[in-house]
């Protein structure tokens, strides 16, 4: 079980849920499994440029992308990059 | 029953509320906060409400409700097919099908993306003959991206509707979707100066048909204001009858009288922004024969911006029109043009304005 960590928007697009547990052995598997994957992802799969996700605190471009594996009782936050206005 | 106006801003989708009157305004909202409303529009047929809702990180969806706007549902994720090789950037305009299929819809965005939910709004399909159309290749990117903005529908015939895309031109198809005709003739293309008129590449900024003429069309153009009568085959040009200038972005018809239009023009392509400082709407009762400054109650100050989905006429009698500008303000004629009032201001940036409810 890991716990992903919604932004706002995310979560009002969740039904209201910040904070969703999952099962999954990569972080690509935990958000594909999320009501907002859709948001999260383009149409070929991509995460999309402006989402940021952690891993306890470590980027996961930094690390193996959404190919990291995850071992359990990790927490994925989810943020949008500061950009726009 | 009063009036109830969609307002699309940068920061959300306002509810504006009046009596028949329509000149005491209430404003409600906003929901789906943490969206661009690029459009909205109220499906005449069941009362749903739909949004164009886009994000910069999260890109486009459609949002419904069918509660008058209390809580929200999305669409399964809208995009193209992979041998296109595009992905969805936008999501421009959403448009309520013909009343004899009541669970189509359809949905322009970018880039030149057109689809079709016949499922009412839960799933979209692209359509093939404008992602494969044979002059794709020569169409151009506006300011505003690829983007397909207008669906029009022909009343009388369901299997006839219009779009636009700038800078593609208007395209016409009259076997429900399958082929696509451009419907550009002697519509200018200056920005083309080797081929001025050319068979697609025009930048139509909006283009509206006529619920009760539907071979009547008009159309704001990047160079000029046009009139067709005979369904997009042949254009004449009407800004050199009075218009202080040939560029602008929206338009509004009567809905009960084919022969009036109001325009709003700005300086021209370089200043986008409403002639001379002044907030200009100019009106034609005479199919654009001739075009009267129509502009009592407007501020006499004011470089507005106005853009092609921000403004809406509603089938009251006297008709009553809308629009909104860029500086958060909503003006309303609940007088067909003859006077003006401000409905709400300080409103977030304005995209869009669509009448939901009159009469």
């Amino acid at each position: 079980m890991v716990v992903v960590v919604l932004p706002s928007l995310l979560a009002r697009e969740a039904g209201g849920r910040k904070q969703i547990e999952v099962d999954a052995e990569t972080v690509g598997e935990a958000l594909r499994s999320l009501p907002v994957a859709d948001l999260l992802f383009d149409e070929r799969g991509e995460l999309r440029r402006l989402v940021n996700v952690y891993v306890d605190g470590t980027d996961v471009r930094d690390s193996g992308g959404v190919g990291t594996t995850l071992s359990g009782g990790e927490t994925l936050l989810v943020l949008q990059a500061v950009a726009g206005g | 029953m009063g009036v109830k106006v969609l307002v699309g801003t940068r920061k959300g989708l306002f509810f504006l509320t009046s009596d028949d009157a329509r000149r005491d305004w209430h404003v409600e909202g906003p929901a789906l906060t943490g969206w661009e409303i690029m459009h909205a529009a109220q499906d005449p047929r069941d009362g749903a409400l739909y949004a164009c809702s886009s994000s910069f990180v999260y890109s486009g969806t459609v949002h419904k409700s069918t509660d008058g706007g209390e809580t929200w549902e999305r669409s399964e994720q809208i995009g193209l097919p992979e041998e296109s090789g595009l992905t969805l950037e936008k999501l421009w305009h959403i448009r309520p099908g013909h009343p004899d299929r009541p669970n189509e819809l359809w949905l322009g965005g970018t880039p030149a993306a057109l689809f079709r939910s016949q499922d009412s709004g839960e799933t979209w399909e692209p359509v093939e003959g404008i992602l494969e159309h044979p002059t794709r290749e020569r169409w151009q990117p506006g300011a505003g991206g690829l983007c397909c903005h207008t669906i029009q529908l022909d009343p009388s015939d369901p299997d006839r509707l219009v779009v636009a895309i700038s800078a593609a031109g208007a395209f016409r198809t009259d076997d429900g979707g399958e082929t696509w005709h451009p419907k550009n003739k002697d519509v200018a293309a200056d920005f083309y100066p080797d081929d001025p008129y050319p068979e697609v590449g025009q930048c139509v900024h909006k283009l509206l048909v006529h619920p009760q003429k539907p071979e009547r069309y008009w159309q704001q153009n990047h160079c000029g204001v046009y009139r067709s009568d005979d369904r997009g085959d042949n254009w004449e040009r009407l800004d050199k009858n009075g218009l202080p200038s040939d560029f602008g972005f929206p338009i509004m018809i009567h809905p009960g009288d084919p022969d009036t239009a109001l325009v709003i023009p700005e300086e021209g392509a370089v200043n986008r922004v409403t002639v001379g400082g002044k907030l200009g709407v100019y009106r034609t009762r005479d199919a654009g024969a001739t075009w009267a400054l129509a502009s009592d109650g407007l501020p006499e100050e004011a470089w507005s911006v106005i853009l092609r989905e921000a403004s809406a006429s509603d089938s009251l009698d006297p008709a009553g029109f809308y629009f909104g500008t860029q500086g958060g303000k909503v003006f309303v004629s609940p007088t067909e043009g003859d006077d003006w009032l401000c409905a709400a201001s300080d409103l977030p940036p304005v995209l869009s304005v669509e009448v939901a409810q009159s009469g």
